[in-house]
């Protein structure tokens, strides 16, 4: 009856173990390649683990539903599992704009940072050259026409007499100098630009351009013991403050820069409820998602489910409007939200056309709130239109005739049998939906872009932001980015959202049946 | 009295229904019209367009600046590859959470409930910086590239596919492959040759809302791809249309019909099926 000869025996043999085959080299390859470079080695471990698993499950007899299930698994669990917890882990972190280097990263640039020009010392003009092969600089002083001689080991003072200048009085030739020409100059512009000559204790020259070069200080010095920097202008000692920064010890609000990503336990959370500039946002930010998706919810579901009732009767045209109305299901969300973006715009938009008005809808919180949820009721109100009526029509017909024989009427058959009735069996559809338009992204996000925002006042969050556009703006706003908070957020969201499903979840008691 | 409030309500019915039925058309009546209007504004003054002329859906082919036929390319793509690929590898699960009985089934199950409700744009921070890293080693499936966007979508549907598959392969009656077991089948072979034709309505449903969903998507994609010939279609309009609605709009409009109609063509005519997966999850509740 079933053909199942086809695939049994040496054909399946060797198509699994060409595919197998197939699968391995790309992994090899891809193991190989990710060790070669630097700070992959989470990566490549990834690649190996994935190697072995694969090969173990698929060559192994003990394991039949991991055969099934592997490559599932491993989807779910690099491109979620690991983002979850990788943004758990970020969220416990100082990872922000000026925080997203590692310390080991950051301590270089600090130095660099805590270089200054010295003011007090002379300006050289350079010429540049080798001395047996290796970086050298004839130094004329601008002050004094003193020449120094200088490799990246030590500086000479040379005597006059013992080198030769020209008309302004700069050096150019010296015994053992051998200047090099402008092409091989400006074609080692990098190495030039690093050339460290040494001068007096701390401070040493160096090339400012191919023919000019100043005497700079270090003026931050690390300690690399008691890990600090110390300004050596005013004394000022700078402390790892244990959140990704050094500061000074008089007075903390003074850091140098760059920081660097760090774990500040959890701060992130704290700053949400704390913080007055976080907690503002945040708290208007939640109240209004709540209320849009608690409203969105109820307004689509009365008028599908209004919709659904009447269409339900024999009334004319009814396939008519139903295939009409069903329309915005069907056109893809973002396409509709754009176009309802312009409609709405002031100088062009058809809306303002059809009333000959000049409203700008989006400058307004309060207009831009009711544009936004107009716009999600024309989306969603087909679906619930179209769960609704599946609801409807699977209530048994032996209740509308039992209820009307004992006497009741059209309005209280709907309000009293067939309401209840409709409510529990679309309920978690109806959570669902809730949790979908808590982070429905796109609408937000396209139609109001969570504005009108008052950017002078340095707000971040519009007056119609939802908490996962606030998230966004957080992690990748033009002015400060800051994955830490924006992944305290996610977490919060996640906590929320989470919760809701677990619980309609259990509700419906689908937790048991499985 | 009861007569009269019945032709009320009756007329009522009629009002409400016509009033829903302009809500619902007037966008669509303004994105055709627009799309026609050579101006390359919107509507403006006149509702009703004075001229008709194609020069917006020329724009569209002839304009290097909006490679729409690119974008076109790379959402079809994602939306195909992520539409099957996530089907074929999500029934292997659901088929193994079905019908075989192992350590850890139960948690599993659980798990992929508790994943099934986490969009996975909720950790785009981590997204973000872990795919900036792969992007370093292999560019290929990196931040920016087509195929890294694809494997987030495939991680991310894995939960809500196999858990609706899983709902339907339930349903398929266990004589079926006990039979087939009779007759000397391995599990692969039942999995393969008997569920595969059988579930093949309900695979082509949830692969067509796959598909619907990845041509959709805007968060990830406009996190992903930057360039403007990685776009997909959602992305390369909004940054097209942008602000600046009163430049572009009628190219928009017209790259927007163009996409939408094939979309809304398939849904119509699979509108029977795909009701029958809305409402299915409904009734079972």
């Amino acid at each position: 009856m079933y053909r199942l000869a086809g695939f049994t025996g040496l054909k399946a043999q060797i198509f699994k173990i060409s595919f197998m085959s197939i699968i391995d080299a790309l992994l090899i390859w891809m193991f190989f390649a990710s060790m070669a470079k630097e700070d992959s080695s989470t990566l490549s471990a990834v690649i190996a683990t994935i190697f072995v698993l694969t090969n173990l499950v698929y060559f192994a007899k003990f394991t039949l539903p991991l055969k099934f299930l592997l490559p599932g698994l491993i989807l779910l669990v690099a491109f979620v599992v690991v983002p979850v917890v990788y943004t758990i882990q970020m969220s416990g972190y100082q990872y922000k704009t000026g925080n997203e280097i590692s310390k080991t990263d950051a301590l270089p640039q600090i130095e660099a940072n805590g270089l200054v020009l010295d003011d007090l010392a002379p300006t050289f003009d350079l010429v540049l050259g080798k001395i047996d092969g290796k970086w050298a600089g004839l130094l004329t002083s601008q002050v004094d026409q003193s020449v120094l001689l200088s490799t990246e080991e030590k500086s000479t003072v040379l005597p006059a007499g013992s080198f030769t200048a020209d008309e302004f009085g700069v050096a150019r030739q010296a015994d053992g100098f051998e200047p090099i020409t402008e092409d091989f100059a400006a074609n080692n512009e990098e190495s030039i630009i690093n050339l460290r000559f040494p001068y007096k204790d701390a401070s040493f020259i160096s090339p400012q351009g191919i023919d000019i070069a100043a005497v700079l200080t270090q003026t931050l010095v690390y300690d690399k013991d008691a890990d600090t920097f110390t300004d050596t202008l005013n004394g000022i000692v700078y402390k790892d403050n244990g959140r990704g920064n050094y500061a000074a010890e008089s007075d903390p609000s003074i850091t140098l820069t760059p920081g660097w990503r760090a774990w500040n336990t959890f701060e992130n959370y704290t700053k949400l409820f704390s913080d007055p500039n976080v907690r503002g946002p945040f708290i208007g930010v939640f109240i209004w998602t709540v209320s849009f998706a608690v409203i969105s919810v109820l307004m689509m579901f009365a008028v599908g489910l209004l919709l659904a009732v009447i269409l339900n009767q024999k009334i004319a045209l009814r396939r008519f409007y139903r295939s009409i109305l069903i329309l915005p299901y069907a056109i893809p969300s973002f396409m509709s939200i754009l176009i309802w973006a312009g409609m709405f715009n002031r100088q062009f938009g058809a809306i303002n056309a059809l009333f000959g008005t000049q409203i700008d809808f989006f400058n307004s919180p309060t207009l831009a709130k009711m544009v936004i949820l107009i716009v999600n009721l024309w989306l969603g109100f087909p679906y619930f239109y179209l769960i609704s009526s599946g609801a409807l029509q699977s209530i048994p017909s032996e209740l509308e005739e039992a209820a009307s024989i004992d006497g009741a009427n059209g309005r209280q058959i709907m309000g009293k049998i067939k309401l209840p009735l409709i409510l529990q069996i679309l309920s978690p559809l109806l959570i669902a939906s809730f949790a979908f338009n808590f982070n429905n992204f796109n609408i937000i996000y396209l139609l109001t872009g969570g504005g009108p925002t008052n950017v002078l006042e340095g707000q971040t969050a519009g007056a119609t932001d939802i908490l996962i556009t606030y998230t966004y703006k957080t992690a990748f706003g033009s002015q400060e980015q800051n994955l830490g908070l924006a992944s305290a957020i996610s977490m919060v969201i996640f906590f929320i959202v989470g919760s809701i499903s677990l619980w309609s979840l259990r509700r419906s008691k689908v937790l048991e049946t499985m | 009295m009861a007569k009269r409030s019945l032709k009320s309500a009756k007329i009522g019915s009629h009002i409400f229904i016509w009033a829903l039925i302009l809500f619902t058309l007037f966008p669509i009546y303004v994105v055709i019209t627009s799309s026609f209007n050579p101006t390359g504004s919107l509507a403006t003054s006149s509702l009703i367009p004075q001229i008709w002329s194609l020069d917006n859906y020329k724009v569209l082919f002839n304009n290097p600046a909006v490679p729409y036929l690119t974008w076109v390319k790379n959402s079809v793509i994602l939306a195909v590859a992520n539409a099957f690929i996530s089907v074929f590898v999500g029934t292997a699960s659901a088929f193994a959470f079905s019908r075989m009985r192992f350590k850890g089934r139960k948690l599993g199950l659980q798990a992929l409930l508790l994943v099934q409700v986490f969009p996975s744009f909720l950790a785009l921070a981590a997204i973000y910086v872990m795919m900036e890293r792969v992007y370093t080693v292999f560019p290929a499936i990196g931040l920016g590239s087509l195929g890294g966007l694809l494997l987030i979508y495939l991680g991310g549907s894995m939960g809500v596919n196999a858990w609706l598959l899983k709902g339907y392969i339930d349903t398929i009656p266990l004589e079926l492959d006990e039979a087939a077991r009779i007759d000397g089948a391995s599990s692969f072979q039942v999995f393969w040759i008997i569920f595969f034709p059988l579930a093949a309505p309900v695979l082509a449903v949830t692969a067509l809302l796959s598909f619907i969903g990845t041509f959709n998507e805007f968060v990830l994609a406009s996190l992903f791809l930057q360039d403007v010939h990685s776009r997909t279609v959602a992305v390369g309009l909004q940054q097209f249309v942008g602000q600046q609605f009163g430049q572009n709009w009628g190219p928009f409009a017209a790259g927007s019909l163009l996409a939408a109609i094939p979309l809304v063509i398939l849904f119509l005519s699979l509108q029977r099926f795909i009701i029958g997966g809305l409402t299915q999850g409904a009734t079972k509740g």
